[in-house]
């Protein structure tokens, strides 16, 4: 940098060089930057659910469809009617372990026709195992098998417990990387709902 | 950096841009296969469910899909940008490594390039006014001992020529006045301490410096007339930088700082705004190989310790698939083959299993669980209580836990007094 002093000495008659005050002025920026992120970062509100952007939030959802861990096909529509919570787990997966009775709470509110739906997709797991899983949970709900993965690529799913909202017409409202409870997915609901869904 | 070592520079950087140029293929490469446009592909694509790993060295199961659609997109003729795209569209522009060059994520790319180039302008900025001074060695060669006639007349010609440089820089109205004087007034006090050092030396050396003193006193005369004509007194400086270097320098530093300090504040609130309640500041929390490592152990540990076996050993295949070494995945999954074995009576697992016990107890000989799966097998399997009891006192000089000590008691007590031998002191009593 030019700041690097000329190995010369001074010629004769020169003055003594005047103070630099280049550390304290790093050091000045060095605390404005502080200062800016803690102020960022300490207004931020923190929350309950783990709601996370996608790509997909607000856009029409991929296709869901498949074979469920049962043997029997599972065809979601392309604009479902009713909302749709849309759950990605695996039973090896300790926090899909601790979501799991709370799916069935929230199944359980939601049973009349017509009422949101849930759809389970067995991420990275067997469909042995997923089926045993979701027998001893006693899920009602359809569970796909996705022993290629393609179901969770098509919604950019990297871990377990992943959940999608999708509103009656189809598109993703919501998307939470985190175990989710019924209240949450009530709550989720009910601002989709505000929100025109 | 000297005039004449200009061709040689030049003739350098040609030769490295053409190298670079026949290096990097641009000129004769023929069209990639599918197979190389996928792996290009794949090298650029994050693995979704780890970090910072492409999906073309990463196993996940997630990086597995994404490969064979990248290869099944590849082959349908879809373009390396599209399939790009479609990936982004589902998991989100962090699935390229490379961060996209818009938006904020631009400054990525272009601050290297501007920090680079201004770094590149300041080192010639810097070399220039060097040279413009005048060699920075020649104050300590006209102080030293230096006294060859040869080098001293070298330097005074180069200072006589430095004195008329800085003339014609001020007529054309390169200097400023500031810098005028102060280089006119360092050369001068150069010029003045060689005369003094080269006063005593021969005849010729001495008429040259009548002459140099001659210029001395004229110049200096003419570098007041300038002073005064200025409105003020000529600065007192003789070293660089002048004092309106100086302070521009500081201005620039602090410009600098501020500006940065400015756009990482600005940065800062676009790049988190995404962030919704709940999410942590600095993203999700990727943990390393190693605790993936362990957590995967957990993981089997806990489905084995439930009693789903087979779920159990398919987890600890996956460790092994990616650590094939790893002692404890090795007698986990053997001592689980050596039970489903003897379940279903299969003489094959339990080969098996007792050819990744020796193994487990051959890369980790210090770890208890190894032996105390070989000894039980040895007894249990074999009846051979004494080859049991030699590997129930390897189990014991590892230091297991109290906890599995006290479960493997009653086995330890039956392998040593079958073998007859002492119960060992450690054991504790049934």
């Amino acid at each position: 940098m030019s700041a690097t002093p000329d190995p010369a000495p001074p010629a004769a008659g020169s003055a003594a060089p005047p103070t630099r005050h280049t550390a304290r002025w790093v050091a000045i920026g060095v605390l404005v930057i502080a200062a800016g992120l803690i102020a960022v970062l300490a207004t931020r509100s923190p929350a309950s659910v783990a709601e996370v952007q996608s790509p997909l939030v607000g856009h029409q959802a991929p296709t869901v469809g498949g074979v469920t861990v049962d043997g029997h096909l599972f065809a979601l529509p392309r604009a479902p009617g009713a909302f749709v919570v849309l759950n990605y787990f695996a039973s090896w997966c300790a926090p899909c372990q601790q979501e799991g009775p709370e799916l069935v709470e929230f199944a359980f509110q939601h049973q009349q026709p017509g009422d949101a739906q849930l759809v389970s997709v067995v991420f990275d797991d067997t469909t042995a195992a997923a089926r045993s899983y979701q027998a001893t949970l006693g899920a009602t709900w359809p569970t796909l098998a996705d022993p290629k993965g393609a179901l969770a690529l098509s919604y950019g799913v990297r871990a377990p417990p992943s959940t999608f909202l999708i509103a009656p017409d189809g598109r993703v409202v919501a998307y939470i990387v985190a175990p989710v409870t019924a209240a949450d997915l009530d709550a989720l609901i009910a601002r989709a709902k505000a929100a025109g869904a | 950096m000297s005039r004449r070592h200009v061709p040689v520079w030049t003739l350098l950087g040609v030769v490295l841009v053409v190298a670079l140029l026949i290096g990097s293929g641009a000129f004769f490469s023929p069209p990639p296969t599918n197979a190389q446009r996928a792996a290009a592909i794949e090298s650029v694509i994050r693995c979704p469910s780890c970090e910072d790993l492409s999906v073309a060295v990463s196993s996940a199961p997630t990086a597995v899909t994404v490969r064979a659609t990248v290869t099944r997109l590849v082959d349908e003729g879809t373009g390396d940008q599209q399939i790009k795209d479609f990936l982004v569209a589902r998991y989100g522009s962090a699935i390229v490594l490379d961060p996209p060059a818009s938006g904020w994520s631009i400054l990525v790319w272009v601050l290297p390039v501007v920090v680079g180039v201004g770094a590149a302008l300041m080192l010639v900025a810097v070399l220039v006014r060097r040279r413009r001074r005048g060699d920075s060695d020649l104050d300590a060669d006209v102080r030293g001992a230096s006294v060859d006639p040869a080098v001293l007349d070298e330097r005074r010609r180069f200072l006589t020529q430095s004195l008329a440089d800085a003339d014609a820089e001020y007529l054309a109205g390169d200097l400023s006045d500031a810098d005028y004087l102060s280089l006119r007034q360092r050369d001068l006090g150069r010029l003045a301490s060689l005369v003094a050092t080269t006063s005593p030396a021969g005849a010729a050396a001495t008429t040259t410096t009548t002459g140099a003193a001659a210029t001395t006193t004229t110049t200096t005369t003419g570098a007041l007339a300038i002073a005064e004509a200025d409105g003020g007194a000529a600065p007192a400086t003789g070293a660089s930088p002048t004092p309106r270097h100086r302070g521009r320098n500081r201005w620039f530093l602090i410009g600098a700082v501020v500006c940065f300090a400015a756009a990482l504040v600005a940065a800062v609130p676009a790049f988190t705004s995404n962030r919704l309640p709940g999410q942590t500041a600095t993203g999700s929390v990727s943990l390393g190989p190693s605790q993936q490592l362990a957590r995967s152990l957990e993981q089997a540990a806990a489905v084995e310790n439930a009693g789903q076996l087979g779920q159990a050993a398919q987890l600890y295949q996956s460790i092994l698939s990616t650590h094939p070494d790893n002692a404890v995945a090795l007698a986990q999954l053997g001592w689980l083959e050596y039970r489903i074995g003897t379940a279903g009576s299969s003489a094959s697992l339990i080969a098996d299993a007792r050819a990744k016990l020796d193994q487990a107890a051959t890369l980790a000989p210090t770890d208890y669980a190894a032996h105390l799966y070989l000894g039980t097998i040895l007894l249990d399997h074999d009846g051979d209580a004494t080859g049991a009891a030699d590997q129930f006192l390897l189990f014991l000089a590892a230091e297991p836990p109290a906890t599995v000590l006290a479960q493997a008691a009653p086995t330890l007590r039956t392998a040593f007094t079958q073998a007859g031998q002492p119960v060992p002191t450690g054991v504790p009593a049934g």
